[in-house]
């Protein structure tokens, strides 16, 4: 449980960063590649992973198609669309300023 | 965007699930795999595979409620429920949508005529500034007039000025027009004579060329110009541009075609289009400074900041002047008294926001009637369908619980019941909508002889659709909440335990409908036999003559001829016909019997000034014996009357006998006055005729039949012998051969014309009965429904008490009893509601009151018998319930 409330509120940034530097993936790709860079340390729930994904997809960040996956199943991979890297951007820096922030507070306080 | 993603996505939810499925089952599959290729075996793989997925249900869930509009799919669903459950009981859902799309449809029609008729302001510029005058007449039974003369109209013009702008606008008349040469045929067209500032004062536009202007209505007879209809100008020059300029024949005159009017003004008679506008100059010149010649109305509009009641004012106190001018010119004979009362007899101004109609004031009542009534059964057959519910909903009862303990809100319950009756409804307010599409010109054909017909323009427009989508959602409300709320109200754990529907729930709920349904049924029963009765007393009035099989030919005359000879001519033709085979007798007169008649003031010889009343009937010799008017005394018309120039005989009928020569032999008496005879004023009555009616709904007035001149040649009277239509096409070819002179336009039975003057009667009578059959039959439809719910519902307790003992007889009486009370509830509300709302139609009926023994008994003893009957087949079942299967069932 604690893990995956580090995650909370990020998962959007992530998958957005994720999308625009390593292009077309699918959800599973996403969930392995964000544990994999972690160390393990985020751990993607499926339970956030689909709703988070598919919300994106809604307000029109990625867009889903349907591809042929190495193993030969039709797998649906997504990718970032002109409004999901304005979107993008704007997360990041919501994010640097909140961790920036927060740094100050744990070497001032 | 996302909107609309979301809400095509609902329409493909099928797809988008399925999608969301192969997603996660892919990384099921290949987290699955990884693991296995890295050892684990695939059961333990599969476990804890399992394990983060948690729920995948929930998790399918949340995407949809992302991907889809949760609200609307939950709508969605309902009608694809909806729709499988209705079409589960296609036989009752399919009663169900027919009854309430009979009523919505009775109802939109209604509406759509109400509106055409009655509420629908004119096409003209600012519509309420416009007003219209009626005049005062001496006639109790219709006191005020529409029409005033020449004279009244300068006046009341020149005193109005300032405050409003007057302009006068003549009945509308069909007249024989000819588009071609002199001798191309007459084409009846409707007419109008207007001031010359009428259009302007309207604000209507030409479609072509010009309209008519103040400079065309200067001098009497000097502007032969018209204006014709757009309607008129596209269907008899097929919208030809060169149509203006062209000539047309009115009478012996010639008009030039100066423009056509804009397509939206049809004339400021709803019904009645207008084809071609005269100047008011052209109309006949004897008119111009006559009293006597009744013809034109009076409009006005006012100026701003001008009030109805200030122009009525100044316009009453005008036309108490201009009347006791001519009262002074008339003469010096009549009492001051009566003299006040014609002076002082008053005006009144009238909005013309939707145009004066005589149709309008023969239907109007006629059509609130009918409106009124099909509400009514829109409330029948609503009553219906939330019973049909509301049984449904106790059948459905397991169900309901069972998705309720599962979590299902109340909410969502009522949503579901509310969603069935509106399918229901809206299929309903299609139907009713194509129901009315054809049932609303159907009674506007209804409304007029088939040679004078109505035109409304029924278009189905928002106000309609919005009338149409109301009383849909109205319905819905009203009849579908109860339904609704019955469902969710159950009480889960006692449902569940008793199983199947048959948890205590009593028809109970139905009651109220059931005496609604029986109340208005019977309020819609009363009415409709009141009319239906008045109709029926009405057409088998004796009119004094025999109408069967007697043709009425129209006849013209090609070109005008002096009048001797035409009066040999027309003599000739009468005896040519008369010689043919299959006809019995032959006649002509100047008005149809029951048609329009003109009436006089003679004087009798010896009464001094006193004048008398009396209808003049202008016929030719044999017209009794054609109609077979039995002659009482004296002789009738032989054929030596006719050929004389200076005949000054008469036969009057028996009321005239009676009223004026109060009971002394009338044979031999004189009559002093003009009679269309220029070089006569004693006319000697030589017979006295039996009485016959223009008017089926009044008296016998009196009459005075005199020679027709046959300058006016009226209409050929032919009696056959066998059938009469056949007989026509004889007819016009012997007249064509008897005098190519003369020419048949058409013709019509003398039963026709009979019926034509009851239009309104048969009308109401056709229409209330039909609905008040319908209203019958779908509270019989009711109570047998929810009689047979009641007994299938209580077939385990009827089991028991058969089982203990109980006689059948005392069954039927409780099943009986469980309709009969909140039957007879309703028949008294329906009687009371009835009796009351019957004084509105009172004024329509003819020799029938609410309260006669007839127009309770019929409609009381139909509804109770036909309650009765719709229980009978439900007691029956009851009766034969058998207690071993009914107790073995459950």
């Amino acid at each position: 449980m604690a893990r995956q409330d580090a995650l909370q509120g990020s998962l959007p940034l992530l998958l957005l960063t994720l999308l625009a530097r390593r292009g077309p993936l699918h959800g599973y790709a996403m969930a392995t590649q964000i544990e994999g860079m972690s160390d393990e340390t985020l751990r993607v729930e499926e339970g956030s992973l689909y709703p988070a994904l598919h919300r994106l997809e809604e307000a029109g960040w990625i867009k889903a198609r349907w591809t042929t996956s190495g193993t030969g199943r039709r797998a649906r991979v997504y990718e970032i669309t002109a409004a999901g890297r304005t979107q993008l951007d704007t997360e990041e820096a919501r994010w640097k300023a909140i961790t920036a922030a927060v740094g100050k507070i744990l070497k001032h306080a | 965007m996302s909107l609309w993603s979301r809400l095509g996505n609902v329409f493909r939810s099928g797809a988008v699930q399925r999608e969301l499925d192969e997603e996660l089952q892919f990384h099921i599959d290949e987290r699955t795999r990884e693991l296995i290729a890295a050892g684990t075996t695939p059961e333990a793989a599969a476990r804890d595979v399992a394990r983060r997925f948690g729920n995948p249900l929930r998790l399918r869930e949340q995407s949809l409620d992302v991907k889809l509009l949760p609200w609307l799919d939950s709508l969605a669903r309902d009608v694809r429920l909806g729709l499988r459950m209705l079409s589960k009981n296609a036989v009752v859902t399919c009663a169900a949508v027919l009854s309430l799309s009979l009523a919505l449809g009775a109802c939109v029609a209604a509406f759509s005529l109400v509106d055409a008729l009655i509420l629908r302001q004119l096409p003209v510029r600012e519509p309420g500034q416009l007003v219209y005058m009626t005049f005062p007449t001496d006639d109790p039974e219709r006191p005020e007039s529409e029409t005033s003369s020449d004279p009244v109209f300068v006046a009341l013009r020149a005193a109005a000025r300032g405050r409003a702008d007057l302009f006068a606008m003549s009945t509308q008349v069909m007249r024989p027009v000819r588009f071609g040469g002199p001798t191309s045929e007459k084409e009846p067209v409707r007419t109008q004579y207007v001031s010359g500032d009428t259009f302007e004062r309207l604000g209507v536009a030409a479609a072509r060329g010009r309209l008519l202007t103040a400079q065309d209505d200067v001098r009497p007879g000097a502007h032969p110009v018209v204006v014709v209809s757009h309607a008129f100008w596209q269907r008899r020059f097929s919208g030809d541009p060169a149509a203006v300029g062209r000539w047309l024949i009115l009478g012996d005159r010639q008009f030039e075609i100066v423009g056509v009017a804009d397509s939206r003004f049809t004339g400021v008679e709803p019904g009645r289009p207008t084809d071609i506008w005269f100047p008011y100059a052209m109309f006949d010149p004897r008119a111009f400074g006559s009293f006597n010649f009744g013809w034109t109305r009076v409009f006005g509009r006012l100026n701003a900041n001008v009030r109805v009641e200030q122009a009525q004012s100044v316009m009453e106190m005008a036309f108490r002047n201009v009347r006791r001018d001519w009262a002074e010119r008339v003469g010096a004979n009549e009492s001051p008294a009566s003299l006040a009362r014609f002076v002082g007899a008053p005006l009144h101004v009238r909005s013309a926001a939707n145009g004066p109609s005589p149709l309008r004031s023969q239907f109007e009542r006629p059509l609130w009637i009918l409106a009124s009534i099909a509400v009514l059964v829109l409330l029948i057959a609503g009553s219906n369908v939330a019973n049909l519910f509301l049984a449904r909903a106790a059948a459905r009862e397991h169900e309901m619980a069972l998705r309720l303990s599962i979590g299902a809100g109340r909410g969502r319950l009522i949503q579901q019941v509310l969603i069935e009756s509106a399918l229901v409804a809206a299929a309903a307010c299609l139907f009713g909508l194509l129901f009315a599409a054809v049932a609303a010109p159907a009674v506007v054909g209804m409304l007029a002889p088939a040679g004078d017909p109505v035109q409304l323009s029924l278009r189905m427009d928002w106000r309609v659709l919005a009338v149409a989508g109301g009383l849909t959602l109205l319905t819905t409300a009203l009849f579908g909440l109860a339904p609704a709320l019955r469902a969710s109200r159950v009480a889960p754990m006692t449902a569940l335990k008793t199983g199947g529907g048959r948890s205590g729930a009593r028809a109970g709920v139905m009651r109220p409908f059931v005496a609604i349904q029986v109340a208005f049924g019977l309020v819609v029963m009363f009415v409709g036999t009141l009319l239906v009765l008045s109709f029926a007393k009405l057409s088998s009035v004796d009119p004094g003559f025999a109408a069967s099989n007697v043709l009425l030919v129209s006849m013209e005359t090609v070109e005008r001829m002096e009048e001797p000879p035409q009066r040999a001519a027309l003599l000739d033709v009468l005896e040519r016909l008369r010689r043919l085979p299959g006809v019995e007798a032959v006649s002509s007169a100047e008005y149809n019997v029951l048609g329009r008649a003109w009436t006089s003031n003679p004087r009798l010889p010896g009464r001094g000034r006193e004048t008398i009343e009396t209808t003049m009937a202008p016929v030719t010799p044999g017209f009794f014996e054609t109609m077979r008017i039995p002659l009482l005394a004296g002789r009738t018309f032989g054929s030596g009357d006719m050929g004389v120039d200076n005949a000054a005989a008469i036969v009057v009928n028996e009321t005239f006998a009676r009223r004026y020569f109060a009971g002394a032999p009338a044979v031999g008496r004189f009559v002093e006055g003009r009679m269309g005879n220029k070089n006569v004023d004693k006319y000697e009555v030589v017979g006295v005729v039996g009485d016959t009616k223009y008017d089926l709904r009044k008296t016998p007035a009196p009459i005075i039949y005199m020679l027709l001149r046959p300058a006016t040649i009226g209409t050929l009277y032919v009696r056959a012998s066998g059938d009469a239509v056949v007989l026509a096409t004889r007819l016009r070819e012997e007249i064509r051969a008897a005098n190519p002179l003369f020419r048949m336009t058409s013709f019509t039975s003398q039963s026709a014309a009979v019926q034509q003057t009851l239009l309104r009667e048969r009308l109401l009578a056709l229409l209330a009965g039909f609905f008040a059959m319908v209203g019958l039959v779908l509270a019989a439809v009711g109570l047998y429904g929810v009689l047979s719910y009641s007994v299938v519902q209580r077939t385990r307790e009827i089991g028991i008490r058969v089982a203990l003992g109980a006689r059948r007889l005392g069954l039927v009486r409780t099943v009986v009893a469980e309709a009969g009370q909140p039957a007879l509830v309703g028949a008294g509300f329906g009687l009371a509601g009835g009796l009351y709302l019957s004084r509105f139609v009172e004024s329509l009926l003819f020799e029938v009151t609410p309260v006669d023994f007839w127009s309770v008994v019929l409609p009381l003893g139909t509804l109770l018998l036909t309650a009765l009957l719709a229980a009978a087949l439900p007691a029956l079942r009851a009766v034969r319930v058998d207690p071993v299967v009914a107790l073995r069932y459950e």
